[in-house]
Parts: C-alpha cells; structure tokens; sequence
C-alpha cells in the first residue's frame, strides 16, 4: 500500500512537471516537482521511502530527458534519503521547516548532479545561479502549497459529515 | 538480526551503488540507456498527449469565451499591423525577385524548399536541467531522428533518438550537448553555436580572435551539420571577448523563443549527411 502511495506520487509529479514545464520550457520560471514529491515521500513515510521514491523519480527523468540514466536519480536519492533521515530526526511539521527542507534539498540535489556532470565529462559545467535561485525560491513556495492542502484536504472531507450532523442536531 | 536504522542505511547504499554502476556502463559504453528511455518515453507521452488536450481546452475556453475584453481595440491594432506587413511583405517580394534574378545570371543553384509539418508541444522539460520537449507528431507522420525543428524566430533543436508512432522528444538548442554549425552574417566567419545552459544560454565557438565580431551580429546556420539547412536564424550577438585560447568568445542570445513554444515546424528534408552533428 504505501509502495504504491509512493509510486504514484512519484509518476502523478512526473506528469504534473512535464505539463506546467511546457509553458515555460528554457524560461526563467524553473521548478522541479518531483524533487517536492519525493521531499513529502521522505517526510510522510521515512528515509526508506524517501530514496525509492527519489530512485524511481530521478531515473524517470533522466530517461525522459535523454541525460545519462543514473545522474538525476542517485541525485534525488541521497536527497530523499537525507529529507526523510531529518524528518524522522527533528521536527518538521510547521510550513516553514519544510520550505527550508525543501530549499536545501534543491540546492543539494543540484550540487550533486552538477559534481556528477563535471566527474563525467572532466570539466565543471556552467551554472546559472540566477535559475538555481529560482528553482530554489519556486520549489520552496509549490512545497508549502503541497503540505498545506495534503493536510488540509483530507481535513476538510473529515470534517464535513459532522457539520452535516450538528445541522441535523439544530434544526430537530 | 540487523537493526531496522541499519538496515535503512544499507538498503541506501545498494541503491546509490546501482546509480554508480548504471553511470558507469553508460560512461564506458558512452551510449545511453535505450531500453530505459523508450519505455519511459512510451509510456509517459500517452498521457502527456491527454495532459495536452486538457490544458489546450481550458486555455482555449478561457481565451474564447472568458478573455475577450479588449479585443476590438486589439483587432484594430492588428489590422493596421497587416496593412504594414502587406507593404513589407511586397518590398520583400520585389527583393526575392531581384535575388533570383541574380542568382540565375550567376548560374547558382537555386534554393530547394523546404517541406515542413507542422507539430504541438506537448510535454516540457521533465527535469529542470534536462530541456527536451515532446511533440505530437511521431514516425506515422514522418518524424525520423535527427531532423532539425524550428519555431517563430530561429531554429529550435533536433529530433532526438528514435520517435514513437505519434510522438517525438527534440532536444533544444539551448541544453547541454547540443549544437549546430553557424556562421556569423556579417563577419562571414563559420564556427559552432552549443547550448549550454547558462544566461545567456547560447555560446559560439571556433571563431579565430582575428575576425572582427561586434555586439547585434547575426548569427545564421551554416549547414555544415547535416541537420539544419544554411540560412536559419539561431540568434544575436550579445557578449564577445577575445579568448585566451586563438578563439573568441562569443555569447548569444537566441531568436527563438523558448520560453514560449507552443507550435513548432519540423524540417522533414533534412540536409545531406543528416544526423552526422548537431547535437550530443
């Protein structure tokens, strides 16, 4: 059950990005929804869902990106790793915490692939700091969206029926 | 029995292991991994085609029926846009006509034109880093690999690896590892125009320090990479600095606009040689 929660998370963030991206392909506007996916895998269900699910994320893009299939993926995985190690550590239930998670783990992730580039190609690739600041920024902001309406929405359906009752209560 | 953290860490290492060896076969057999890609690819560009569709029908209510204010001043405003382009186009007609004139007293070859099919972006970057688009138009339609696109403006990328049967992935100029053979309009000098993700994200390459480049120069395909035929817009000259190396270095700021495709045009006469450059 929680395999297959992570799973399509995962694929339904891989969908989403290739989607939103289209409006804004080689733009200014850069974000990376499956590295906010596999933040709340990691948070919601621990380390070990953390890095299956930055696994499959990573490869998926780097196999849909025509990059080096591996690059992305043990990338995303040591970040979902660290995300859901620091989750089970400290506590990070308050939205900024997690924007914070979030925001470090862009920079990290893109640490990585960018130091995996340079292994591969024997030269460090050039970096626009200006896109990582943004994919930082842009990142952080879709996450607080993200945790606060996966908690908020099953929240409200929960709440819903009791409303429902205390109606019925007043008017009889 | 081992403990649960334990079993975490090493449950970890074995996957960022299998990531080490996955890169290292592909660094050693420097090909990619086919399997892997086209069944990614296969089984994502269905539903990115649905995406498409649902996007496209929402844009299309909100522009058709909800963001219609300003419109009659709009239209005016393009009428008078196409009473000027009429006159240009016109003057356009009469240089062609000179230019033709030309050419066939100096006996050249004329020019072939070129057969193009028109297709929709409908997926975008899957990472951040990786800038591919798919398009809806696939090997049914006639899309082979290597075959260059183009958009409003300049050239676009090419058509990378094998396409499924109504989709493609182009990979864009502007990525990592692309590149195409260019020529500076008005120094003459041939060179390489490569992506790579910088701001601005295009840099050319290869032109000696001697020739004289200078700030809003063109930059044109040369047609030297058996993808893109010669003449094509890429971009403008917006930085050069006299190299360390005998080369320039030039920055350029392309003439297509990437952060709006929404329809782009494949080139299905691809150049002699096709598939010999232009890109990684």
């Amino acid at each position: 059950m929680k395999s297959a929660a992570v799973v399509a998370v995962i694929a339904v963030a891989v969908a989403l990005q290739m989607t939103l991206a289209r409006f804004t392909v080689g733009g200014r506007w850069v974000f990376d929804l499956v590295l906010v996916a596999v933040v709340f895998v990691a948070l919601r269900w621990g380390p070990t869902a953390g890095a299956v699910g930055g696994t499959i994320g990573g490869l998926l893009q780097d196999a849909l990106g025509g990059t080096t299939v591996g690059v992305g993926g043990l990338a995303k995985t040591i970040v979902g790793f660290a995300a859901g190690v620091i989750g089970s550590q400290f506590i990070v239930t308050r939205p900024v915490p997690r924007m914070l998670l979030v925001a470090g783990a862009t920079v990290a992730a893109r640490v990585v692939v960018l130091a995996l580039r340079g292994l591969i190609d024997l030269s460090w690739p050039e970096v626009s700091w200006t896109g990582m600041l943004t994919e930082t920024a842009l990142n952080a902001l879709v996450a607080f969206l993200v945790f606060q309406g996966a908690e908020s929405v099953p929240a409200m359906i929960r709440r819903r029926p009791l409303q429902r009752a205390s109606f019925r209560t007043r008017r009889w | 029995m081992i403990d649960i953290r334990r079993r975490t860490t090493y449950f970890f290492l074995l996957v960022s292991l299998g990531h080490v060896l996955l890169i290292s076969a592909q660094v050693q057999s420097k090909s990619g991994m086919p399997l892997i890609e086209h069944v990614a690819f296969a089984a994502f560009a269905g539903v990115q085609r649905g995406a498409a569709a649902v996007t496209g029908g929402l844009g299309s209510l909100w522009n058709r029926y909800v963001a219609l204010h300003g419109v009659v001043s709009e239209n005016v405003a393009l009428r008078a846009e196409i009473t000027r382009l009429e006159g240009r186009l016109q003057e356009e007609q009469a240089l062609a006509s000179q230019a033709r004139s030309l050419e066939a007293m100096l006996r050249l070859q004329t020019s072939v034109p070129q057969h193009t099919l028109a297709a929709r972006v409908i997926a975008g970057d899957p990472a951040p880093d990786s800038l591919t688009i798919t398009i809806d138009r696939g090997s049914l339609d006639g899309i082979r690999a290597d075959l260059g696109v183009i958009a409003t403006g300049g050239i676009v990328g090419r058509v990378m690896g094998e396409p499924l049967p109504h989709a493609a992935r182009v990979q864009l100029l502007i990525g990592r590892g692309a590149a195409a053979g260019a020529l500076l309009e008005r120094a003459n000098a041939f060179g390489v125009v490569a992506g790579g993700g910088g701001d601005p994200p295009l840099h050319m390459q290869y032109v000696p320090n001697s020739y004289d480049v200078k700030v809003g120069d063109r930059v044109l395909t040369s047609g030297q990479d058996g993808v893109f035929p010669p003449g094509f817009a890429i971009g403008e000259v917006v930085k050069v600095e006299r190299g360390s190396t005998m080369h320039k270095l030039i920055a350029i700021r392309p003439a297509a606009n990437f952060s709006r495709l929404e329809m782009v045009l494949v080139l299905l006469d691809a150049p002699h040689g096709a598939g010999t450059g232009g890109g990684q």
